[in-house]
């Protein structure tokens, strides 16, 4: 007969502890979840500490409120959705073949760890490092491990830390447990407590076929869970690698600080997700859901894909920072695209190179001293209209086009915008111009050079260069390149040659 | 051993706690050079400009240091490295650096704007010169680049003064951790002691095909400073007939070349 063993891992209040979890600073506070339509909203998950306060299930916001430091959240599906993607991530570490067995608030699962003794250490070790994996992952939870997969799974539910069953111990393990832990409806429920059975172990002990007969047949499923006996079909869940984290405020958050706050745990947990496949993050996009209903979204994709998170968090500084939401953000999703980590081939005689994460940082932050648009590669266009170029993303890295055959030309110095002048000619030729500060006496002129083109659209251009040799007031000789613009009828000074 | 070398010795072990060896000249360091591409500065320069330190490039308008300043970047970027241009004022020419020989992919051009919030002209010229000075800042200190052209050709000598020595300072070491040369581009030299070479640029005389069209233009470069000479002392420069390099008599080197138009490059070829 084949062994069983499980392992079942139990996330009670969950709606709480998936806001919480991102919330560090609420950790130590009294928090309790509200759901349902205001104003009739009711608690339906507590922290400990809530707890203590005398807060209880059910309870209205009118109630609530009157507790001093009480702090209400709203219940957010979204948040519990992406927590819950995260805690089957976590668990699927240990074990490929995972079944849900989340009842009301809690999200548990329960992991077949058969034959993963060899990987993990013994069952009592093993729940120790999943409890701590998930701990990690900011959720507190209870572990229980028994043969028997209802077993498990119940007394995670009615216990707090780790409790290991052996094989024959799960009646006397499971005997404290109060009748509720079985799936009862209210008739049912009354009848026992009629009876004065307020245990499993009190069940345990009364004679089936007597119980069969005053329940009926499911009174047979009910002893066998009690006796941690009964069978159970496994029925494995795919966990699906969605790299998501998600965070609602209770109020709008307009410092970029704040935001970056839970940005952090949320780049964390993406890494940390992400890195225990062996693999990083390529890309990160923050959607930010804004006060006025609107969405403002940033794409941050790293040069290198990395799961360093204080290089992650820079450039999603510096992103957000240069380009701010217009309004105080009400959520906030990051969402991750998984790339493979990087690994460079550094060679013994090649050029040393800008450290890619150090460029990337570095780009970002010259993009939000001078713009995003003024920073990168030149790219010359295909055409000949002066001075039209683009501006592309620097790239570092030896490139295969690089040129050969160096020459010295005479470079130019671009005025940009050009400059207009008013200029002096003689038949036809300028022999003097005047800009706003100076006056300049033309020695040589060297045109005209027509050019033109695009004259199909409106982007047009006819004019005519020239090329002049000019003394200043103090006789120092300056060669520039003037413009004349024919449609305009207007004269620029275009560049310097230097 | 002669008697002057063992009164050397003896001198030195008597001052050894206070001065090191006190007579013995102190071993000289070889600095590490990167050539410009132009050959008659290269001979100015016994070699090219330093690497992992800052180079003054200074003259008006058409006195040939942009064009000088694209060679050097030219020739570096042709060893597989990557440069980076910080335009103080937005005047950096993609096709003229193309026609000199650079790989403009591998070029980061850094092109300082006016701040719309600082509408008054003379603000704006310090916002751009702020922001050319943090950008060389950041590129130094990312490292990587093996040079760093700071282009403040158009700035006023009154502004470019008023640069604290610090930050040029700051900037020598940036580059000397980095292994990177720091090139200034600028009306007046700048950088002052920190600069380990100050070129001086000026234009000597335009040349024309027939009258009618520029062929080119010729340029002066007379090296106002050296820090890191690796001439020995008392060593003279050898005199150059192809690249009209003067002797070393007294006056600071001067050498000459000629850059020539960049249609004239499309016609070679």
């Amino acid at each position: 007969m084949k062994s069983e063993l499980y392992a079942c891992a139990h996330a009670a209040e969950f709606p709480a502890q998936a806001l919480l979890r991102l919330r560090p600073d609420l950790a130590t506070q009294p928090v309790a979840v509200l759901e349902g339509r205001a104003p009739e909203e009711t608690a339906c998950a507590l922290n400990w500490k809530a707890r203590q306060q005398g807060t209880a299930y059910g309870m209205t916001r009118l109630d609530a409120e009157s507790i001093p430091g009480l702090r209400l959240l709203a219940r957010s599906a979204q948040s519990e959705s992406a927590a819950r993607a995260v805690f089957l991530e976590c668990v699927a570490q240990f074990s490929p073949r995972i079944e849900e067995a989340s009842r009301g608030t809690a999200c548990a699962f329960v992991l077949d760890i058969d034959g993963a003794e060899r990987l993990f250490g013994p069952p009592e070790k093993m729940a120790q490092r999943l409890r701590a994996a998930l701990a990690a992952a900011g959720f507190r939870t209870s572990i229980a491990v028994s043969a028997n997969f209802h077993t498990a799974r119940m007394k995670a539910a009615h216990s707090r830390g780790i409790s290991v069953i052996r094989a024959g111990e799960e009646a006397g393990a499971l005997a404290s447990l109060p009748i509720s832990a079985l799936v009862l409806d209210a008739d049912q429920a009354e009848t026992f407590a009629i009876w004065g059975i307020r245990t499993l172990g009190e069940l345990a002990a009364l004679p089936e076929a007597e119980l069969v007969t005053r329940l009926g047949a499911e009174a047979r499923a009910w002893s066998a869970l009690a006796h941690g006996r009964a069978a159970h079909l496994f029925q494995p869940v795919e966990p699906v690698l969605a790299l998501e984290e998600f965070c609602e405020f209770e109020t709008p958050v307009e410092q970029i600080d704040s935001l970056l706050f839970v940005a952090v745990r949320m780049i964390d947990s993406l890494a940390a997700r992400a890195n225990g496949r062996a693999l990083a993050l390529a890309a990160l996009t923050a959607r930010m859901k804004l006060e006025d209903g609107s969405w403002h979204e940033r794409i941050i994709r790293p040069a290198l894909p990395s799961v360093d998170r204080r290089f992650l968090l820079k450039l999603v500084h510096m992103e957000i920072g240069a380009h701010p939401p217009q309004a105080a953000v009400v959520s906030l999703l990051l969402r991750a695209e998984a790339g493979q980590a990087s690994q460079m081939q550094l060679g013994l005689f090649a050029p040393e190179m800008p450290e890619p994460s150090k460029l990337n940082v570095t780009l970002a932050r010259l993009k939000a001293i001078v713009g995003e648009d003024r920073v990168g590669s030149p790219a010359l266009d295909d055409t000949h209209r002066a001075d039209s170029f683009r501006m592309k993303g620097f790239v570092a890295g030896s490139s295969a086009d690089a040129l050969n055959g160096l020459s010295q030309r005479v470079a130019l110095r671009r005025v940009r915008p050009p400059e207009p002048l008013s200029v002096v000619l003689r038949a036809a030729r300028p022999i003097a111009f005047r800009n706003l500060a100076r006056r300049f006496e033309i020695t040589e002129a060297y045109g005209p050079w027509r050019t033109s083109g695009c004259w199909w659209s409106m982007d047009a251009w006819d004019g005519e260069e020239w090329d002049v040799l000019t003394t200043e007031h103090d006789g120092t000789a300056v060669a520039c390149v003037l413009t004349h613009d024919l449609q305009r009828n207007t004269w620029n000074l275009e560049a310097f040659y230097d | 051993m002669s008697t002057a070398a063992v009164l050397r010795l003896q001198i030195e072990r008597s001052l050894a706690d206070r001065f090191p060896a006190a007579l013995s000249p102190a071993p000289k360091t070889i600095r590490e050079v990167a050539a410009t591409g132009i050959r008659a500065v290269d001979e100015l320069l016994v070699g090219g400009l330093p690497v992992g330190a800052i180079s003054e490039l200074t003259g008006p308008e058409s006195s040939g240091r942009t064009s000088l300043a694209l060679a050097f970047v030219a020739s570096r970027i042709a060893e597989g490295r990557v440069c980076a241009w910080v335009d103080g004022n937005d005047c950096f020419d993609p096709e003229s650096a193309a026609a000199n020989g650079v790989c403009l992919s591998q070029l980061l051009w850094v092109r300082c704007r006016n701040v719309e919030a600082k509408p008054k002209q003379r603000e704006q010229r310090w916002a751009r010169l702020d922001q050319a000075l943090r950008a060389t800042d950041l590129l130094l200190q990312a490292g990587g680049f093996a040079a760093i052209v700071l282009d403040l050709g158009a700035t006023a000598p009154e502004h470019g003064n008023r640069i604290p020595a610090a930050t040029w300072f700051r900037f020598r070491q940036a580059a000397d951790r980095a292994r990177g040369s720091l090139v200034v581009l600028g009306r007046a030299a700048y950088a002052q002691s920190s600069a380990a070479v100050a070129l001086e640029c000026s234009g000597r005389q335009a040349r024309s095909a027939g009258g009618t069209v520029l062929s080119g233009l010729e340029y002066e470069v007379t090296r106002r400073r050296e820090r890191f000479s690796s001439l020995p002392q008392g060593m003279r420069m050898p005199e150059s007939p192809t690249t009209g390099l003067s002797r070393w008599g007294g006056k600071p080197p001067v050498s000459t070349w000629t850059a020539l138009p960049a249609w004239e490059a499309v016609r070679r070829a």
